[in-house]
Order: structure tokens, then C-alpha cells, then sequence
């Protein structure tokens, strides 16, 4: 299995450790990846799609060129990119009229869409592909003893027919059953569907309510899980549920809210013993003690 | 307010020219699940297909609230007209930035001048530090991002607003 | 009706009510009937169902035959039918149909039971022994059943049967069962049968929760239930003992519910863009159930789109279920449920009269689950070689709804035609049937109607000699309960006793010889057989019993298990015995003082009256007519073709009204069977079923004609309607102030040019759904305002239209309409009663202001026209008719039926039926079913050339009788009336149906019903408080 990483804007700049925690796990399952060189962003919805269809894919079109050009289909992790770059090429193979309009644009090129890759999750791939059952024989480190909750990127459910990898978008399953894989328990909460409300504007337009939102699921998950960690698989809701537990600690003035965040392949990749410094170095919230037990249970 | 003389007929034609949001039954089901609408003001995407649907075009070209939406796309999964609200709401962010420069997001002239929304292969060191090589990426291929940005600039709102990109 | 002609045999698939029905009909007409069904059990969805509206109580049993009753069943019938020309197989699927019209040979698959029902006892040892337990289907799952069960809880008999699927074979069933009834290794078995026609009837299949992905968000806790799990739970043999509502997580009181209706349903994503029509009268039921169950402090509350109250009387169901038991009502969608972590579940609401949303937390939750996607239609399509439509369904002949396309002697009823309520299903079993005898008509069959056997004569003042017959079921009764020595010993002893005698079992065929020849030798004259299961066996043991020589109503059929147990020990045989003795000495006391009862015969005259000669009446007559029934067509204008037939061009079906009714105009005239009448009205009846003289009078042109008398054996009402009439919204102060018909006049004649119209409003519900006003829906004005805007539409699409309406009532597959309007661009903006638009002519056009509902704000807009949907108003003349023939109007002066449910086309006055927009404002589809309907109800009575009377009917002591009338006032079958002439009550043997009422009412013992006089109660009563010294010291 061999697929273009499509790394998008966040990771690599800002959290790295997640790209490396991608990297390194998916190599020791037999996935390789291979980069996509000159890939540009993919594009955020808050970008070109907010201003014109052509310009949003005619960005979408020259990320899928490339990968079409290796003949491979695309990795993806962050929700968004997932989402704008399936859409994207959703609309370009429906719309013959425009996809001939971005082809024309990406002649200078010498590049071309003709739909021949397509964009996968990464939790897709481990989840329908690679399967927990496998997963869980390469764990040497297990989260045994510890609870997780999961949130499931909204941009890998919604709407399933153009996104959707699940048997059942409104009942999805696979981040449950990763995270199982690894030895974890996973606690469920009645708000675990509700969007993490990162993405788009929502913070930066409404933020006392977009925080609000927040703070709802969070009581939640103090209230009714045993939550040691939370597993995410998307950048955005990793920043998002990171940053505003932070920032409501700083207005309620008390630690309330301190449930460390990961990526599921930084999990993995702790859990196949990698070096916490390399594949869970960058946070807001402290996870030593998630990097403790595991190191404790392993020994 | 008068219909005639303040509502623009065909405005939705503009907004959104397949015409999904012509299947809208007002039923609510956007609303009720949605994250932004729990800001204020909510943004209610049933309530902008309406506006769209009779030309209310000032109302509609005041609304911020497309701008707040999460993009989770849980309206469009649990539409039972398959308004495509979500798309909906791109469209009317679309519109607005064709009309008024003003609502052009700045994150587009970052994608044009390096290719990313974030400082993207701007830290080699901490890569190193973690194992990590150094990203093939488009900033660092300047016949490429000439190639991308000679793209962008034919496309219609980069083309129409072309000094915010030089 | 020869000899050698055979029998007229139909296969009715599916035994739903709809083909329960249509097979009760074609039984009743004599046919022979072959009802199947896939299911267990006979009843369809209506055997889970307790409550019905609009009574809130259960009436399946009056789709019972009214006369010719000795051939069927009298007694619930949700517990089990019986007729003699029905032959009911469940359980049994049609698998292959080959032949062609009047000549299907049809393959029937027999699913094995594993239970032999013949030699099954009913005790249930193999349940208990049975290790296995899975979620009770006909529960919903609410509660739990074993692998051998009983599939519907409140069937008689209580056919067993094993789910191999979950079932282990491990045998502990076989190894407690005494009779030796289940074979594990039971076989399904194929067998060929040859009918004439076939009417299917599989009816539908209901959206189920856990096959669908959209109900998944919503349905996040065992207390989030379908409509059909609550009904379920409101049952008295339900999920709860005490049909309390709880929450089935933990079995508290459920004290706030709240239904989210369309589940399933008006869904394009889906490619369900249908309405289900019946769930919001569905809802509203249950939540006036709901409060009344659960008293006052029971919160329900219906989350809902539009309230689709389209039917006869729905509107008035739902303002009570508003304003008297306070069911809260909001108009939005909610998008998911939450399941808390104490149990209760978050509904999170946009409020559309605040603008703002609101959380609500609920105890239970119920899904309107409607109609789920049709699969029969595909299986159907398969076995008749026919194709589907682009929707997916078996098409129809054009008008019709029961008749297939291209298909003769093929027909379909109920829900296979989309979810119908039961009145829907009953007129359409009706007319399914009425169709078939249509077409059996048409072949060289014959009819035929019971046992030829005479009846004895018994002589009544002959001295009482009883035999008793007890039959001990095999081993059971002797080995483990009845001490039969001790029975016999002591019925001897019993006055009037001539024979006792125990048979083994009278279900085996040498038990039956047996007991005939025991019984010919008693020389006895009243009989009292004790056997299990009475239900089942009566019939056949009253057959025997004939055959002997008694007279049946003197023989009586005792449960002989079914004495109870309670308070006895297990193996307490004699004490068990000492009370059946019991029981069995208080019916012999009644048997005695019994008198014969005979059914009579009453000739009758075969022609039909109709009243009104629009499409529905020409329809009657000329189905009638093809029949052989003399008909006379009476119409109070001077053409036939009514409102529809004689001013609607079109429709937005694609039907032409006025076209087919041209057609039908000609076959009328030209009908040697049809006298139609024209100018003409009755002005006076008198009669009952079967002999009826109507006076009929003529006035056209002004000239005087005779009146004429015409005798005739049944009257349908078919009066029709017309468009309602306003002066609301400025209707006659500007000339583009127009009715929907007016406008569509003028569209059709090209007199509107719709070529530089920039705007058109329409009003809906003018006058309508209002109190004080026409308080009912329409029904078809919604449908007008479709066609209109999509023709408006299509002449100039810049034309901007704007529906104001309150409940688009596009039910069923109208929903199309309203979805093809809104993607024309027609603006639909709600608006309700408190709020309602305004019009103002200003120099002398309107300008209409409304509020937007949605945005909450004023708007106005001055159309080029102004339309206005006024309703259907009854016909003016239907008060004239109802007093003549002695019936009644509603509220809204349509036509009162025998029943809103069960019996939609007849009057409780026998001998008169009605049909069409004289029920109520409906369809033409509709219309035309109705007509075939109420047809087939006349011919049903009209054909026989007589009418049996049932035995038990009521009698009037004329000597104690004081004339107070109170008899006729309860009387719920209008038997009684007053002879002024004769200065005493009639009864009308053939509409009594022997129900007590007059009896309970008379305050002088002058009512009686015959075989339940008052003195053979008394000596029943006596017996059953006599102490009895010698047994109960023994």
C-alpha cells in the first residue's frame, strides 16, 4: 500500500510530532507514503471555496494532479483537508464543464484531474485496511488501565455519501475500535456526536458561545466518562480541544479542565513504543501522565 | 417591506444556480444540531435560504453569520430535501465576496503568496529534532509557485482583486 | 344459478384489514375466498392496534356481515374471522400465479409451524420448557418471547409456532408435549389452487428503526420507540400488564412524551418523497391516549411539519386534542435526540412563534415511523409479469385504484396502494371485491351461500329433554383435570337430563361419528356440548349437531377448559370437575327455558335508487347496472356530470374530468338496466332494506309532471358538492380577486394571459379549518393550488407566486406536487389564524400583507391576482335527503356513515349507502372508489333475492309497551321506529343485530331479545348462587 501524504497547513507547521507519529506508524504497518511535493493548500472552506467555485477548484484540482501524477491515491489526516479536497473532487467529476475549466488552467502545468486518485482518511485506511485486529497485534505498549474518550472528525462523517467510510455515519465505530485496539477502555457520553467547534468561524465570530459549546461537551465528559485521554483524528479538533480547555481554566481562575488530547497515530506510535519526543512532543496540555503509564505498564 | 420594489426576484439564481435551496420546506432540521447556531447572533441557514429564496439582497449582503458556520456538515447529512445547506452557505460567502472586496478573506492572498494558509516548512530545525526531513514544499520551488499563483490569477475573484495579491 | 356452474373462488393475498375486508364482501356475495397471508396471524397492523381514532377504542368488529349472519363469525375480531366461504390461510406465501383473467392457477407455499394447530392444546408446557429467549416481535421488541410462542397474544385459537432462527432444537418442547403436536422437522409445503380473480392486498410494511440510518440520530435509547412499539405499550396485552406508559430503560412513568413525526418520510435524500399520510392522526391519538392513561400531569408534545388533518372530521380531532387535553404542537423538525445521563432524552427546538431555541427533556420519546419503501410492489410485479412504474409501484387503469393496468380479474386494496387509514382500507376492500364480482359477473360462475342442509323444525312447546356432549380432549381433560366419572354421575342427576355422554375427542373424525350417533339415539331436543376451544369449534360442533337433528340455536357450546382454575390446588381434579359441574348446570338451566329461533327470509326488490348524477353516481349506477341491478339514476338538474364532470377540463394527476365523464354520460343513457331521472327529486320513502317506494317529483322548465313512485330494495347517496363561496380577502371588490376554480377557468379558456403578471398570491383554507366556519379540510384545494401555481409557472416562470397557506395537505403521494412547486420557484409561506394576511384594495386592486413566517416580517405584495381557496361546501339539498330517508348529516351537513372507520360507505339506516364528495371533499380517485364501494355494498344486499334475518333479533310486548320511544333512541342500528299509522314500534328484522340496547332501555320488560329473556337469566343466576349441599360435601 503506497499513498501521497497530504499533510495540509497545520501539521507541519505546527505540529509536526503528528506528522512524525503518521509517518513512523503507518511505515511499521506497511503503508508507505511518499511525499507530494509542491502540494499547496488544499483549500480551507474559509478560503477559496468561500469566494468563487473556480478558484476553490482549481487549488483542489492542483493537489489531485499531483497525487494523479504518482498514480496514487491520497493520505489525508486533518478533517478539513479531507473534506475540501473530496468535495473538490466530488464537484470536478460531476461538473464535466468544469472540470474541462481547471484542466485548461492546469495545462502550464502539464498536469491534469481525471479522477483517477482518490483522497482517504487516515483512520479510514487503518480502520477498513490495515483493521483494529491487526493494529493491536503491533502494540508492545498498551494503554491497559487507562479511559479515552473519542471524537470523530465531523468532516469523515457528514454528508457520508460524499465523505463517509463508515457501515453507519450516525453511528460511527472505527475511532472506538482503534482506540480499543490499543488497550484502552472507550467511555461513551451523551454529547460525543457534538462537533468540537474549532473549524471555520464559529470561534472567531461568537467566541464567549463557540466556548460555551465547548465547555458543554467537556462537562459532559467530566460528568459521565473517566476520561484519561481524548483521541482525535483531525488537527483541528486536536488545537481546538486543546487550547479551549485552557482557555476556560483561565476564566473560571482553576485547573478544571485538563484532559490531554492526541492524535490516534501519536497513541499508536506510543503505543508501539516510539519515543514520546518525537511523536507526542508538542501540546498545550500536559500528557507526561499518559507517557508515564504507558512507559510503567510496558515495564 | 415591499416585494416589488426592495426584494431582488432572481437572486437566488446568483447565489445558488443549481437551485437546491429552491427544495427547502422551512422544516428546521438545520437548525437544531447546529454548533454555530449557538452563537450570537445564531446563524440559522434556514433562515438565509429564505432570504436568498425571496432576493432580500442588503439583508443578505449584511449577514455575517455564513462566516461562522463549522463547515461539520451535519446539515447537509440530515437534510431531508437535500438543500445541501452547507453548500448553501459557501455560496453565499461566494456571493458576497463577488460583490464586496471587502468580504474576500485574507487567508486567499496567503495560499497565493506561499502556497499555505501557515508558515509551512518554516522549521527544519525542530523537524530534525524529531526525526523529520524537510518538507518538498511548494514555497520552496519557485517555478512552481509561479506556475500556481499564473493559475490563481485567472480565476475570477483573484483576477477581480488582483492588487491584493501583488 | 345453476348447478353445475362452479363456484366463483377469488384468492385474497394478504389478510390485513383491507383483504379481510374485500374477502368478507366477496363471501357475503357467495363467492368462495381463499385468504392468505405471509404473517402468523390474520390483521395486519390493526391486530397491534388497541385504540383507534377518532372513538379512541377498537371497531374492527364492525366490518362484520350486518345480515346473513349465520355464516360468520360474531365475536372479536382481532381474536380470529371466521366465514364459511373464506378459507383462511396464514402463514402461507403466494409464490408463483400463472393462467390469465378468470383462470389463475396460483402456487401457495405453506410455512412450516413446527406446531401441529390441529392436535395443540394451548397449554403452553412447551413455552415454560423452552430455553430460548429473543425480543418479541410483535411487541417491538419491548418485550421477550421464546423460540416456540404465541405470535399475537390476543388471538383465539392461539396458534403456536417455532422461529427456527433462533430456536436451538434441543428438544425440550417435544419432550412436555402431551399431544404430540411438534415436529421439529416440519416442512414448508407448496400446493396449487385455481381461482378467478385475485385481489392483492399485502398492504405495507411500517419504517423499522433499526433499518434505517436516518433514524439512528434520534433513536439513542430503548425509550425512543416507534409509533407502533407505543401502541404496543398502551395495549392491555401490550408490554405492560396495566397498559401504563414507562419507560421501558427502567419501567418508570413516562410523564413527558414528545412524537417526532416524518420519520422515514417526506424525505427526497432518501428517495422518500412521500407522506405516509396516517402518522398525524396517528400522533395526535396517542397523545390524547397518552393523557388520558396517564392522567393529567402527562405532558405530550408533537414536533411536526405540517399537521396533515386532511380527512372526515381529522381537523375537529385535532383542536379537541389541543384545546381539551392540551397536546402541545410545534412545528419544527429536531435534527437528533440525546440520550442523558440520567435516562432522560434532550430534544434541542427552533420555536417558530419565538424565533429562539429552546431545550426540552423528555421520558420517552416515539418516532412517527411511516411508510417504508415498497417491496412488495417489485414481488408482485414479478409473479403477474407486469412492469413497475418510475416510481416504483404497480400502476392502476386510469380513475381507479384497485384496478390493475392491463391485468383483468387483477385488483389491489389498502396500504399496497400507499399507507391508507382504515376507512381508506375498508372502501378499498370494498371496491376491490365490488370489482371482482364485477368481473366474476362477467364469467359463466355461480354464487352459493352455506349448507343446504334444512334446518329441523323444533317443536318449542315440546317438554325440554338436554343431552350433554363433553368431549375430554383426548388424554387431556381425563388424565389431567376432568374427572369425567364424576361429571357424568352428576349431570344425570340434573331435571330435564336425558343423556350424558363422553366422547374422546370430537375434533378426530371417529369422535365426530361418535358423537352424531350418540346424539341421534338421545331423542333429546336441546343440546350443550362441552369442548375446548368454542371459538373455533363452534360451528363445526353446531354442524354435527344439525346434522342430529337440533335445531341450532337450541344447542350452546361450552369452554369446558376454560373453567377456571384459580384458587384450586394443581392436582385438585375433584374440586376443578365440581366447578365445571357448575358452570355446565347454569347453562343447562338457561337451555331450557330457550325457545327455537329461525332465521327468516325477507324477499326483496333488486333495484337500486342513486341520488345524484355526477361522477360518483353514474359510476353506482353503471357498476350496479353491468351487474344486472335495475337502477334508477335520480339527478335534481337537467344534465348528468355534476361539478367535476361538467367543469373540470384537467387535473394535476393528468386525469380529464369532464372528458371521462362524457363517456360515462353516454354509457348511462344508452344502459338498458339504468332509468335515469333528470329534473327529478325525491320528495318522500318509506320502506327498510329490500322494500322501499320513493315518490319522486320533477320540476324542469318550469312545467309540472307527474310525480312518479318507484319501488326500489337499497338508495345510495352520491349528492356530490361544489366550490365553497367567500367574502373574505376582498373577494368580489376587485375583478382579479378570484376563487382557484375561477382562476383556472380563466386560465383554461385563455382569458388570464399570464405574459406580463409579475406576481400571483394564493390563499389557502379561506373559510376553512376554522370554527364557525367550514370546519373541516377540504382536501383537494391544496392540490388546486398546485396545479394552478406549476401552470402559472409554466406559462411565465418570472412570474413570482406566493402560497399562503397553514398546513400543506399533500398526503401520500401528492407530496411530489408540493416538491415539484417549490423547485418551480413557488414561494410557500405559512401563516396561522392569529396571524393571518391582510388585503386592501387600493384603486381597486389588492394589495396583500402578510407576515413571514420564517423571518418574522411584514411583507406585502400587489398581485395581478389574488386567489383564494374557498373549500368544498356539501351539497344544499343533503338536508332534504337526510330527513326523507331518515339519516343524518355532520356538523358540516355531509352525509353521517354507519361508521367514520369501519363501515365509510353505508348509513346505519339499512338498505342505504353513500358515496363520494357526499361523505366528504375527497379526489376523484377517491370519488370513483367510493362509488364502487357503496355499489358493491347494494349488490351484496340486492343480489340474493332475499335477506336472512339473524335469530337472535328483538321483539316488542305490545301489551307492556307504553310508546315512550326509548327504544328508538338507542337503538344503534336504526331498527326501531315508530308506525304512527298502527300506533306501535316496528322493528326491522333484517337491521337488528340483537344487541340489547332496547331491552336495557324499555323500563316495562316491553323490549325483548329473543333467547336472552329475562327469566332464563334469572334461572342461570339462581343456579349459579344455589349451594350446592351434595357436591361441595362429597
Amino acid at each position: 500500500m503506497e499513498f501521497c501524504l497530504f499533510l495540509g497547513c497545520n501539521t507541519p507547521a505546527v505540529r509536526p510530532d503528528v506528522e512524525r507519529a503518521i509517518r513512523a506508524t503507518m511505515e511499521e504497518l506497511g503503508v508507505d507514503l511518499i511525499d507530494t511535493d509542491n502540494y499547496v493548500c488544499c483549500p480551507a472552506f474559509g478560503s477559496f471555496p468561500s469566494t468563487d467555485e473556480e478558484s476553490w477548484l482549481a487549488t483542489s484540482g492542483w493537489n489531485l494532479s499531483l497525487a494523479e501524477e504518482k498514480q496514487r491515491d491520497i493520505l489525508v489526516q486533518c478533517g478539513s483537508c479531507y473534506s475540501s479536497l473530496r468535495m473538490g473532487r466530488e464537484h470536478l467529476m460531476h461538473d464535466k464543464k468544469m472540470q474541462k475549466r481547471i484542466n485548461e488552467l492546469l495545462e502550464p502545468t502539464g498536469r491534469s484531474v481525471q479522477g483517477g486518485s482518490k483522497i482517504r482518511h487516515v483512520t479510514e485506511v487503518l480502520y477498513r485496511e490495515i483493521t483494529p485486529a491487526k493494529i493491536a497485534e503491533k502494540v508492545t505498549h498498551s494503554l491497559e488501565g487507562l479511559h479515552g474518550i473519542v471524537q470523530y472528525p465531523c468532516h469523515t462523517l457528514f454528508p457520508s455519501e460524499v465523505v463517509g467510510f463508515e457501515d453507519s455515519p450516525r453511528e460511527p465505530k472505527g475511532m472506538r475500535e482503534l482506540v480499543e485496539a490499543l488497550g484502552a477502555t472507550v467511555d461513551s457520553y451523551s454529547l460525543e456526536r457534538q462537533c468540537c467547534g474549532g473549524a471555520g468561524g464559529f470561534m472567531k465570530s461568537t467566541p464567549e458561545q463557540a466556548i460555551q459549546f465547548a465547555k458543554n461537551k467537556f462537562d459532559a465528559i467530566l460528568e459521565e466518562t473517566k476520561a484519561d485521554f481524548i483521541a482525535v483524528s483531525c488537527i483541528t479538533c486536536l488545537m481546538h480541544m486543546e487550547n479551549v480547555q485552557n482557555t476556560i481554566n483561565k476564566q473560571i481562575g482553576e485547573e478544571k479542565y485538563k484532559i490531554p488530547v492526541f492524535d490516534y497515530n501519536q497513541l499508536l506510535a506510543l503505543c508501539m513504543g516510539k519515543d514520546p519526543k518525537e511523536v507526542s512532543a508538542i501540546t498545550n496540555m500536559p500528557r507526561d501522565a499518559i507517557h508515564d503509564h504507558i512507559a510503567k505498564v510496558a515495564a | 417591506m415591499d416585494l416589488q420594489t426592495e426584494a431582488v426576484k432572481d437572486l437566488w439564481k446568483d447565489v445558488d444556480r443549481l437551485g437546491d435551496l429552491l427544495h427547502c420546506f422551512n422544516c428546521s432540521t438545520c437548525l437544531s444540531g447546529c454548533p454555530a447556531s449557538y452563537g450570537d447572533p445564531p446563524l440559522l441557514v434556514r433562515n438565509l435560504a429564505r432570504k436568498v429564496l425571496y432576493g432580500l439582497e442588503e439583508e443578505l449582503f449584511e449577514e455575517d453569520t455564513p462566516w461562522a458556520c463549522v463547515s461539520c456538515s451535519k446539515c447537509e447529512e440530515m437534510c431531508p430535501m437535500d438543500v445541501k445547506p452547507f453548500e448553501l452557505i459557501l455560496h453565499i460567502r461566494q456571493w458576497q465576496s463577488t460583490n464586496d472586496e471587502t468580504r474576500v478573506p485574507p487567508s486567499i492572498t496567503e495560499i497565493y503568496r506561499r502556497g499555505y494558509t501557515q508558515a509551512v516548512a518554516t522549521n527544519d530545525e525542530l523537524r530534525a529534532e524529531l526525526g523529520l526531513k524537510p518538507l518538498p514544499t511548494i514555497n520552496k520551488n519557485e517555478e512552481q509557485l509561479k506556475l500556481f499563483q499564473e493559475m490563481l490569477m485567472k480565476t475570477p475573484v483573484v483576477a477581480a482583486n488582483d492588487y491584493m495579491f501583488g | 344459478m345453476s348447478e353445475k356452474k362452479p363456484t366463483g373462488k377469488v384468492l385474497v393475498a394478504g389478510a390485513g384489514i383491507s383483504g379481510i375486508k374485500a374477502a368478507i364482501e366477496l363471501a357475503e356475495t357467495g363467492y368462495q375466498v381463499l385468504l392468505t397471508d405471509a404473517s402468523t396471524q390474520v390483521g395486519g397492523i390493526l391486530a397491534k392496534l388497541d385504540y383507534q381514532f377518532p372513538t379512541d377504542h377498537c371497531g374492527m368488529c364492525r366490518m362484520l356481515p350486518m345480515v346473513g349472519r349465520e355464516y360468520s363469525s360474531e365475536y372479536c375480531m382481532r381474536k380470529s374471522l371466521y366465514h364459511e366461504n373464506i378459507e383462511i390461510l396464514p402463514f402461507t406465501e403466494v409464490v408463483n400465479i400463472e393462467g390469465d383473467a378468470g383462470n389463475y392457477k396460483v402456487e401457495l407455499k405453506k410455512k412450516a409451524r413446527y406446531v401441529n394447530p390441529d392436535v395443540c392444546n394451548e397449554l403452553g408446557k412447551c413455552i415454560e420448557a423452552c430455553p430460548v429467549e429473543v425480543d418479541d416481535e410483535f411487541n417491538h421488541g419491548l418485550t421477550k418471547r421464546k423460540a416456540i410462542y404465541k405470535s399475537v397474544p390476543h388471538n383465539v385459537p392461539q396458534l403456536l409456532l417455532i422461529d427456527k432462527q433462533s430456536c436451538t432444537e434441543c428438544g425440550e418442547c417435544v419432550n412436555v408435549c402431551s399431544t404430540n403436536a411438534i415436529d421439529l422437522n416440519a416442512q414448508d409445503e407448496v400446493e396449487s389452487r385455481e381461482v378467478h380473480s385475485i385481489i392483492l392486498a399485502s398492504g405495507i410494511k411500517l419504517y423499522n428503526l433499526r433499518d434505517f440510518e436516518d433514524a439512528k440520530s434520534y433513536a439513542v435509547s430503548p425509550d425512543v420507540v416507534s409509533s407502533l412499539a407505543f401502541e404496543r405499550m398502551l395495549s392491555g396485552t401490550g408490554t405492560y400488564e396495566d397498559g401504563m406508559i414507562k419507560r421501558p430503560s427502567d419501567g418508570k412513568p413516562a410523564k413527558k412524551i414528545a412524537w417526532i413525526q416524518c420519520m422515514g418520510s417526506r424525505n427526497r435524500r432518501q428517495n422518500r418523497d412521500y407522506c405516509s399520510s396516517v402518522c398525524c392522526m396517528f400522533a395526535l391519538k396517542e397523545a390524547v391516549l397518552a393523557k388520558e392513561k396517564g392522567g393529567p400531569d402527562v405532558e405530550t408534545t408533537i414536533f411536526y411539519m405540517d399537521m396533515r388533518t386532511f380527512g372526515k372530521n381529522f381537523q375537529r380531532y385535532k383542536e379537541n386534542a389541543v384545546e381539551e387535553h392540551g397536546v402541545k404542537l410545534i412545528r419544527c423538525r429536531v435534527q437528533e435526540v440525546i440520550r442523558k445521563p440520567d435516562g432522560t432524552l434532550q430534544v434541542r427546538y427552533f420555536d417558530p412563534l419565538t424565533n429562539e431555541f429552546f431545550f426540552e427533556y423528555y421520558d420517552l420519546v416515539v418516532l412517527s415511523t411511516g411508510q417504508a419503501p415498497f417491496e412488495d410492489h417489485k414481488k408482485w410485479a414479478g409473479l403477474i409479469h407486469t412492469d413497475l412504474d418510475p416510481a416504483g409501484l404497480l400502476t392502476t387503469e386510469p380513475y381507479s385504484k384497485v384496478k390493475l393496468a392491463g391485468k383483468d380479474g387483477l385488483f389491489m386494496c389498502g396500504s399496497l396502494m400507499g399507507l391508507t387509514d382504515i376507512s381508506e382500507a375498508m372502501s378499498s376492500g370494498i371496491a376491490a371485491a365490488g370489482e371482482a364480482t364485477n368481473f366474476l359477473t362477467s364469467l359463466d360462475v355461480s354464487r352459493k351461500f352455506g349448507d343446504d342442509t334444512p334446518e329441523p323444525k323444533t317443536n318449542d312447546r315440546s317438554a325440554p329433554k338436554v343431552a350433554v356432549l363433553v368431549c375430554q380432549c383426548g388424554e387431556f381433560a381425563g388424565a389431567e383435570g376432568l374427572d369425567t366419572k364424576l361429571l357424568e354421575t352428576e349431570l344425570r342427576k340434573v331435571k330435564d337430563v336425558e343423556a350424558v355422554h363422553i366422547v374422546e375427542s370430537m375434533c378426530s373424525a371417529e369422535g365426530e361419528q361418535e358423537a352424531l350417533e350418540a346424539l341421534k339415539k338421545s331423542g333429546c331436543n336441546r343440546l350443550l356440548i362441552g369442548a375446548c376451544q368454542p371459538y373455533m369449534y363452534r360451528r363445526k360442533l353446531k354442524d354435527v349437531a344439525r346434522k342430529a337433528g337440533f335445531n341450532s340455536s337450541l344447542v350452546q357450546v361450552f369452554d369446558i377448559l376454560g373453567v377456571s382454575r384459580r384458587g384450586l390446588h394443581e392436582d385438585d381434579k375433584t374440586a376443578w370437575t365440581r366447578r365445571a359441574i357448575k358452570e355446565i348446570k347454569s347453562d343447562i338451566a338457561s337451555m331450557k327455558e330457550k325457545p327455537a329461533l329461525h332465521v327468516q327470509s325477507q324477499p326483496i326488490n333488486e333495484t337500486a335508487l342513486v341520488i345524484g348524477g355526477g361522477i360518483s353516481g353514474m359510476q353506482s349506477a353503471l357498476s350496479l347496472a353491468n351487474r344486472g341491478i335495475p337502477v334508477h339514476l335520480v339527478e335534481k338538474s337537467a344534465e348528468l356530470g355534476g361539478f367535476a364532470g361538467n367543469s373540470i377540463a384537467s387535473t394535476i394527476d393528468g386525469l380529464a374530468p369532464m372528458e371521462m365523464a362524457k363517456d360515462m354520460k353516454l354509457r348511462v343513457f344508452e344502459h338498458k338496466k339504468i332509468d335515469v331521472h333528470l329534473n327529478a327529486q325525491v320528495e318522500q320513502t318509506e320502506g327498510t332494506l329490500g322494500s322501499f317506494e320513493s315518490k319522486i317529483v320533477y320540476n324542469g322548465n318550469g312545467e309540472e309532471t307527474k310525480p312518479i313512485y318507484l319501488h326500489h330494495g337499497a338508495t345510495i347517496m352520491a349528492t356530490g358538492g361544489h366550490e365553497g363561496k367567500t367574502d373574505e380577502y376582498g373577494y368580489g371588490q376587485a375583478d382579479n380577486i378570484m376563487t382557484q376554480f375561477e382562476f383556472k377557468q380563466g386560465l383554461e379558456s385563455g382569458e388570464i394571459d399570464l405574459s406580463e403578471t409579475e406576481n400571483v398570491v394564493m390563499i389557502q383554507c379561506v373559510g376553512s379549518r376554522e370554527k364557525g366556519k367550514r370546519e373541516y379540510c377540504s382536501r383537494i384545494c391544496c392540490m388546486w393550488a398546485m396545479a394552478n401555481a406549476l401552470k402559472i409557472k409554466e406559462k411565465n416562470p418570472d412570474t413570482r407566486v406566493f402560497v399562503l397557506y397553514r398546513d400543506v395537505m399533500t398526503y401520500g403521494f401528492l407530496e411530489q406536487y408540493y416538491t415539484k412547486a417549490r423547485l418551480a420557484g413557488v414561494i410557500f409561506v405559512s401563516y396561522d389564524l392569529e396571524n393571518r394576511p391582510e388585503v386592501e384594495i387600493v384603486e381597486g386592486k389588492p394589495v396583500v400583507k402578510f407576515t413571514e413566517s420564517v423571518l418574522d416580517r411584514p411583507l406585502e405584495v400587489s398581485p395581478e391576482y389574488l386567489i383564494l381557496s374557498t373549500g368544498v361546501d356539501p351539497e344544499p339539498s343533503n338536508k332534504d335527503i337526510a330527513e326523507t330517508f331518515k339519516v343524518d348529516l355532520n356538523r358540516d351537513g355531509f352525509f353521517m356513515e354507519a361508521d367514520s372507520k369501519w363501515r365509510p360507505v353505508e348509513f346505519q339506516q339499512m338498505g342505504t349507502f353513500l358515496s363520494g364528495v357526499a361523505h366528504s371533499p375527497m379526489p376523484l380517485p377517491d370519488v370513483i372508489m367510493q362509488a364502487e364501494a357503496a355499489a358493491q355494498k347494494t349488490f351484496t344486499y340486492l343480489s340474493g333475492g332475499e335477506i336472512q334475518t339473524a335469530r337472535v333479533t328483538s321483539s316488542v310486548k305490545d301489551a307492556l309497551c307504553v310508546r315512550c320511544q326509548r327504544c328508538i333512541v338507542v337503538c344503534p342500528f336504526e331498527a326501531r321506529s315508530y308506525n304512527e299509522m298502527e300506533h306501535r314500534i316496528d322493528i326491522d328484522p333484517s337491521a337488528c343485530q340483537g344487541c340489547g340496547m332496547c331491552a336495557v332501555a324499555c323500563r316495562n320488560n316491553a323490549a325483548e331479545v329473543s333467547g336472552w329473556s329475562d327469566r332464563q337469566l334469572m334461572s342461570v343466576i339462581d343456579e349459579k348462587l344455589s349451594d350446592d349441599i351434595e357436591l361441595s360435601t362429597t
